[in-house]
């Protein structure tokens, strides 16, 4: 398996739509989580003008992972699937030793390893980002601890990797990539949106939105110190609750990476390749 | 269908159908000998491509069955030992020739060695480090016959190997299926292109509204064009040898006639021919083009009737 992942981390390190995704995603998610907040009205900002100091690193920056972030990492796991139809490269994959579901195993192993990245360009862009404002400021520069650090570092990966998930399942799907970029944009803007902000007043709707993927997401990065009043003016992808336990949340996210990955796998299985 | 001894390749009825009115490949036996190259023809859309990517396990079979190498089509032990290139060959177009070989290489568990040999092999060399976007379409061709070769395959599938090549390109490209095919390496090669098959090719088979028509050598398959007559009067002849038995159709050609039949019956028109007092000047087997008899076999009913 180990010549397989490495095959697919070469098609996905020397693919330029990685790299653009990578540093678009770094700069606007710094841009977004700093430089406008901190340059409109950094006193009226949700969580104040701490927000954007080292100590708040974790909470704000998680912040934009589940919503900005998961649309970047929807497209990254539509690309990594959704393309090969369109090249018709799968057939020739498919045709070489290591049978369906191995490939497919090796393509999610690479993307999830193609995600730290991700996560560690926007934590180490943001750090940089918080502690200039710090210093224009005049705070003293005090650090998140290592460990709480580490637990939103992992769980920006997790938010991300569900995302990644659900679009490899819609590139296999739609067997293309428009399309699949087209569905994952609309259910996490509208269908998720939609419901969650209805979900206030129709209570039929409250359990529904316990499994999306914005509010499981939120839900850990609020628990990792990400402002709710800063979640709820975060623009299309404001959610303003019910928010649920962390370890609840954390185990919704993982089932939805697992029940993604193995209705990609039914569809790549059974469906003929042409 | 384990133990199939000598046959590489062996389908019993494989059927494929897409919903409830088209049959892409209809009960297809087809059998393919260890060490041979076998010619798969048949006209577009005649079902080839179907079947090979049925053999390949790419496309599933609505009914039938099939062993390749002795394992079902798609099996990784199957795979191991088999190269292919169906229809266009396909790569990222963004990496080089030789980093598509190197992640081709990862998924078939072959050595890095094997990029440089087969590269070697098909003449890419010089352009390897090159993105396989900016590769001519006879450089893809020959990058994709690289990617099958990479396992060293005992079965080669090679589906219209000179599609979109120029004479040179095709020519090598015979050269090179004729080369491949030595050293006791089985080839399947898929083509409506007769000359091509003429040439390279053992054994064929022929392939029509996805069912095989005629299969047996190209010397066999000629064999089948008949007898051209030249005889007075010409009319009458050609009434007395439509009444033979076994002949299936007799067309007047500059003052000739042309009898589809087996050459073998030759003595009995003859006969039938000088007992009714025609003056027969000329009698001998006509040989067709390989290409000839593929249109006989390939024209649909409607055409022939």
């Amino acid at each position: 398996m180990t010549r397989n992942v490495t095959a697919e981390l070469l098609v996905l390190r020397k693919r330029a739509a990685t790299w653009i995704l990578l540093g678009i995603w770094t700069f606007l998610g710094v841009f977004f989580a700093y430089v406008v907040p901190y340059a409109l009205d950094p006193e009226d900002a949700p969580g104040g003008v701490e927000q954007f100091f080292p100590e708040s690193l974790a909470g704000t920056l998680l912040a934009g992972f589940p919503f900005f972030g998961g649309v970047f990492a929807l497209m990254l796991g539509v690309f990594a699937l959704g393309s090969e139809y369109g090249w018709g490269t799968l057939k020739t994959l498919f045709i070489q030793r290591p049978g369906r579901l191995r490939v497919l195993v090796a393509k999610l192993a690479a993307l999830a390893i193609a995600l730290v990245p991700f996560v560690l360009a926007l934590f180490a862009a943001g750090a940089v980002a918080s502690y200039v404002i710090a210093q224009i400021e005049g705070a003293p520069i005090s650090w998140p601890s290592g460990w709480l650090l580490v637990r939103a570092m992992a769980a920006g990966w997790l938010i991300l990797a569900v995302w990644a998930a659900l679009g490899v399942l819609l590139g296999v799907l739609t067997r293309g990539t428009s399309l699949a970029i087209g569905i994952g944009i609309l259910y996490a803007l509208v269908i998720e949106g939609l419901l969650s902000a209805f979900a206030d007043s129709v209570t039929v709707l409250e359990p529904l939105t316990n499994v999306f993927l914005r509010a499981n997401g939120y839900s850990i990065a609020t628990a990792l110190g990400a402002s709710t009043q800063n979640i709820e003016s975060n623009g299309p992808g404001s959610f303003s609750g019910p928010f649920v336990d962390s370890p609840q949340a954390v185990a919704v996210l993982a089932a939805l990476i697992a029940a993604f990955a193995a209705l990609s796998a039914l569809l790549l299985r059974h469906r003929d390749v042409a | 269908m384990n133990g199939l001894g000598d046959l590489v390749i062996e389908t019993r009825a494989l059927t494929k159908r897409y919903g409830d009115s088209i049959v892409a490949v209809d009960h297809l036996d087809l059998r393919v000998r260890r060490g041979e190259v076998y010619g798969f023809l048949g006209p577009n859309g005649a079902g080839k491509t179907t079947t090979l990517r049925m053999l390949l396990g790419l496309v599933r079979p609505s009914s039938g069955r099939v062993a390749v190498l002795g394992f079902p089509p798609g099996a990784p032990q199957g795979l191991a030992r088999i190269g292919a290139m169906v229809e266009a060959p396909a790569f990222y177009p963004y990496l080089s020739g030789r980093d598509n070989l190197r992640v081709l290489a990862g998924h078939a568990r072959v050595g890095e060695d094997r990029v440089e040999a087969v590269l070697d092999e098909v003449r890419l060399t010089d352009r390897a480090a090159d993105r396989s976007r900016t590769y001519s379409l006879g450089m893809k061709q020959r990058l994709g016959v690289a990617a099958a070769l990479l396992k060293d395959p005992e079965l080669l599938i090679l589906d219209e190997p000179t599609n979109g090549l120029d004479p040179a390109g095709m020519a090598e490209m015979r050269d090179f299926i004729r080369s491949l095919a030595k050293g006791g390496r089985t080839v399947v090669l898929s083509s409506h292109l007769m000359g091509e098959v003429e040439l390279v090719t053992d054994r064929v088979g022929v392939i029509r509204d996805g069912a095989l028509v005629a299969e047996g050598t190209v010397a066999e398959l000629r064999g089948r064009a008949g007898l051209r007559v030249r005889a007075e009067p010409l009319a009458a002849a050609a009434r007395l040898i439509r009444a033979v038995p076994d002949v299936d159709e007799v067309t007047s050609v500059d003052g000739l006639l042309d009898v589809t039949v087996d050459t073998a019956r030759a003595p009995a028109i003859n006969r039938v021919l000088v007992e009714a007092g025609i003056a027969v000047s000329e009698l001998y087997a006509q040989k067709a083009s390989l290409e000839h008899v593929f249109l006989e076999l390939t024209r649909s009913e409607g055409e022939s009737s």
